[in-house]
């Protein structure tokens, strides 16, 4: 326990001392952005995923619901973004509160497939709609957030770290409280969990409540941070898959999984979209960048890392199906 | 009516066109240790989960410490304070095992430090104090069938629901068992028990239900029931060695 | 306009969109009875279907492309080819997580179908084909003025022989019925005799076989683009569903309904909102009938 402490308090300092070092590099900023937001989308999926063990398929339309809320709030009523946001967790936890009502009372595949149906209805009802901007998406030219610059990155490096921290202490609130081990018991084993008096519907709604407002406080932060969005990138089922998957290969259900996934995936990403591997090879002369394979490592390998991605799922629940956190957790 | 802890009034169950348990009548008093038997297929276990609120019943009504609970879902039934286990054992497996208990106690409190101490006191009553750290899937049988137990006691009932407490276990575990569930009416909870085992059942139940197809055969004492021909016919016609 | 031509033209309007759903809603069919297999038997939610879908769709245009047989006729290729494809994924994959928990089995189809789909990428990049037909765009009328599109004409029939066939094969046959018997009861099955991990094998290539049919049915009619399984992964769940999970006459009545209801929602509703309303009959069968139309009740 006094470990476990010691380690967040590292991490932290660290995680607060880091733009320091790389603020010169927005590049490198952006990056840690990236990381910092997938950790914090995949831990706050793994309070529903992970503890309660209801696998939702469609986090991506509570992500969208922060960042078209705040979007539309900025753009038509130009109104402050945390109200955008506060409204944002209002429309998410309202989409959760539906899906919930109505696929809790069954089990096994059927939540995942709700997930996905309700995630569909939103991005298809967001596209047909002419005030969420349809497929041209919305587009932000100027925005104030209080007298912070929102030209720098750095503001969005710490919205999003806070928001980490927060999700990341509510899993280890989790940890310890009653709600906890019940979202635990029923993930376990509904039947026992309803015979020893827990609520099932009550705490998966519970969680998947929590779980919704913190993806959609990352949604807001994101659509300000871009300042662009549309329902390819905010709303589409492959965002959700992403998710899922960062949080299965750190290893759901644990505290730190999430984020060891995030930290090992969205660089490894970038890396693959970026290409690095390419520009590697052309630089050392391997392979002429105008010849048929370098043409190849330049157009195909840049779409590769969400290949990449399905070989290591395949791989990770073949031989990790804890994920690496629960692989060394049972080596112990 | 006073001094009826539970009261099964006409209840009847229907799988589609199959009749599970046809107009089962009885009463179990207040820290009686109460007998459910019959062979296989008699109903037992349905009876059960209609009185946990697992399955709805046809018709009937079921009646716990004055309260008509058959239309309540099994977690409220359990805080009402009828606690059950289950013939197949369902540990909390990537818990530990005081963690399972905790989610026991939890029924009646909210605070973990509480749980926990409830929790421990429970382990020691049923002698599985040593293993509190170890995950429950690794225990072997009959200490899953002890854990099921301190588990159901952690969330203080008025009464509890065995099914089968004793299958699977030999003969020296079975007496364990059953010492503990002695000990449990000592300290006040009345207990329901679903038995395939004779011998288990006689030696320890204050009064018997025989369940036949889904009918009352008999009601009684031990030695009536053991006595009685239409019971020894059922069971010896029964298929439950098979 | 005389009201009376009006009325008829609605009329017309309405046999219009039932005629051309239930055409389509044939092909949905056979998408959904591959699943529903493959449910029944393993108890696996196949998240990997829709690209088995799409592979099916490139086998029918490079058949027709670069060895000129036609797409209907290809079939008789590409069903064994695409029944060995899903024998083998069963043993080499799946069959390696049935006794894990759902999730672990949906991940690892959805990492299968990432890999099928990005691969396709890869090689054939995102740009959509077009598989033209001499026939693609013929049709002919019947009843006056309802026209009757003749490659989804072709699909209909061709899928009614093979559900045929495949209800035959499933109620006569020695490996049908014991399919049928693994599906009613795994370990029951495996007391019985039944080799229930063979029946598994056979089970995910006659759905991958289904799917890649249904795929190469409606390439001539369709955009063909390495990402198009997804709309129909979730179709085929949803007709799935409809019919009660695992129930192969219901997945027969939901791809029509399926068919049917698209259909008309894009004729009186708009083009756009067809799927929102597949997806919304989808949570409503769920809320009330989450057993299915054909499902048992209480069977979970």
């Amino acid at each position: 326990m006094i470990k476990q402490s010691i380690i967040s308090v590292v991490l932290l300092i660290i995680a607060i001392a880091l733009p320091l070092v790389t603020g010169q590099n927005p590049y490198i900023t952006g990056i840690l952005i990236s990381v910092l937001m997938m950790a914090t989308l995949a831990s706050a999926w793994n309070i529903v995923g992970g503890y309660a063990g209801q696998f939702s398929f469609g986090h991506a339309a509570y992500f969208g619901s922060g960042a078209y809320t705040t979007m539309i709030m900025i753009s038509v009523f130009n109104s402050n973004p945390l109200l955008g946001m506060v409204l944002g967790i209002v429309v998410a936890c309202l989409i959760a509160l539906v899906t919930g009502s109505i696929v809790f009372r069954l089990r096994g595949h059927y939540f995942a497939l709700a997930s996905i149906a309700v995630a569909e209805i939103v991005r298809l009802t967001v596209l047909n709609l002419e005030f969420t901007g349809g497929a041209q998406g919305i587009l932000l030219t100027d925005v104030t957030f209080f007298s912070l610059d929102l030209n720098s990155k750095n503001p969005f490096y710490y919205g999003m770290l806070l928001t980490l921290a927060l999700t990341l202490a509510i899993t280890a609130w989790f940890h310890k409280s009653k709600t906890g081990y019940y979202l635990q018991a029923i993930r376990e084993d509904q039947d026992a969990a309803a015979s020893l008096g827990i609520n099932i519907a009550f705490y998966k709604n519970k969680s998947l409540l929590i779980s919704a407002a913190l993806t959609s406080i990352v949604g807001s932060i994101y659509a300000v941070y871009i300042r662009f969005i549309d329902t390819h990138a905010v709303l589409d089922l492959s965002l959700s898959i992403e998710i899922i998957l960062t949080a299965i290969i750190g290893g759901v259900g644990t505290l730190w999984g999430p984020l060891l996934g995030a930290v090992l995936l969205v660089p490894l990403a970038e890396m693959l979209r970026s290409n690095i591997l390419g520009d590697a090879l052309f630089r050392l002369g391997v392979v002429s960048e105008s010849s048929a394979i370098g043409m190849f490592l330049k157009d195909g390998l840049a779409h590769a890392h969400v290949l990449v991605y399905g070989i290591i799922t395949v791989l990770c629940i073949l031989y990790l199906p804890k994920g690496i956190l629960g692989f060394f957790r049972r080596g112990k | 009516m006073i001094g009826h802890m539970l009261h099964i009034n006409h209840v009847n169950k229907h799988f589609g066109g199959n009749v599970a348990v046809s107009d089962v009548c009885f009463s179990v008093e207040e820290k009686q240790i109460f007998g459910l038997i019959g062979p296989n297929g008699a109903g037992k276990t349905t009876l059960f989960n209609c009185i946990t609120g697992y399955f709805p019943v046809t018709s009937g009504e079921i009646i716990f410490n004055g309260c008509i609970i058959n239309k309540k879902r099994p977690d409220e039934v359990c805080r009402l304070g009828m606690a059950r286990t289950w013939q197949r054992v369902k540990p909390l497996c990537n818990l530990s095992v005081l963690e399972n208990v905790m989610v026991g106690a939890f029924a009646s409190t909210n605070s973990p430090r509480k749980a926990e101490a409830m929790a421990r006191e429970e382990l020691e009553a049923v002698g599985l104090e040593k293993y509190g750290d170890k995950p429950a899937g690794s225990l072997p049988i009959g200490l899953k069938k002890k854990l099921e137990l301190a588990r159901v006691m952690a969330t203080s009932p008025k009464m509890l629901l065995l099914d089968e407490i004793c299958g699977g276990l030999n003969h020296t575990e079975t007496e364990t068992i059953l010492e503990i569930i002695r000990k449990l009416r000592n300290r006040g909870v009345t207990i329901v028990f679903i038995e395939h085992d004779m011998k288990a059942v006689t030696s320890i139940c204050d009064r018997i239900v025989v369940l036949n197809s889904g009918e009352k055969l008999a009601e009684g004492t031990p030695e009536e029931i053991t006595s009685n021909p239409e019971v020894i016919t059922a069971y010896l016609g029964g298929s439950h060695h098979a | 306009m005389a009201p009376s031509t009006y009325r008829g033209n609605l009329t017309m309007l309405f046999f219009q969109s039932l005629i051309s759903g239930l055409l389509t809603g044939g092909v949905y069919a056979l998408a959904g009875i591959g699943m529903s297999l493959v449910f029944g038997v393993m108890n696996v939610s196949n998240f990997a279907h829709g690209d088995l879908m799409m592979l099916g769709m490139y086998m029918a245009y490079f058949a027709f492309t670069l060895l000129h047989i036609d797409p209907y006729l290809s079939l008789v290729l590409i069903m064994p080819v695409a029944f060995m494809f899903g024998y083998f994924l069963e043993k080499v994959f799946i069959n390696r997580v049935i006794h894990h928990p759902h999730q672990n089995q949906i991940l690892l189809t959805i990492g299968l179908g990432l890999i099928m789909s990005n691969s396709t990428l890869l090689a054939f990049t995102s740009d959509p084909r077009i598989l033209t037909t001499s026939y693609s765009s013929s049709s002919f009328n019947i009843f006056n003025d309802i026209s009757v599109s003749i490659p989804l004409l072709l699909s209909f029939l061709i899928t009614c022989g093979i559900t045929a066939i495949l209800y035959l094969f499933l109620a006569r046959s020695r490996t049908g019925m014991a399919l049928r018997a693994t599906s009613q009861n795994r370990e029951a099955a495996q007391l019985m005799g039944i080799n229930v991990s063979r029946m598994s094998a056979i089970a995910f290539g006659l759905g991958t076989a289904l799917a890649a049919t249904a795929g190469a049915l409606i390439a001539p009619t369709y955009y063909i683009h390495p990402l198009a399984g997804h709309s129909f992964l979730l179709k085929a769940f949803t007709i799935c569903v409809l019919g009660g999970l695992g129930s192969v006459v219901g997945a027969t009545v939901g791809g029509l309904i399926i068919g049917v209801v698209e259909s008309m929602s894009s004729t009186y509703i708009s083009t756009d909102w067809k799927d929102v309303v597949v997806f919304a009959l989808f949570l409503a069968v769920l809320l009330f009938r989450p057993q299915g139309l054909f499902g048992k009740k209480g069977g979970q």
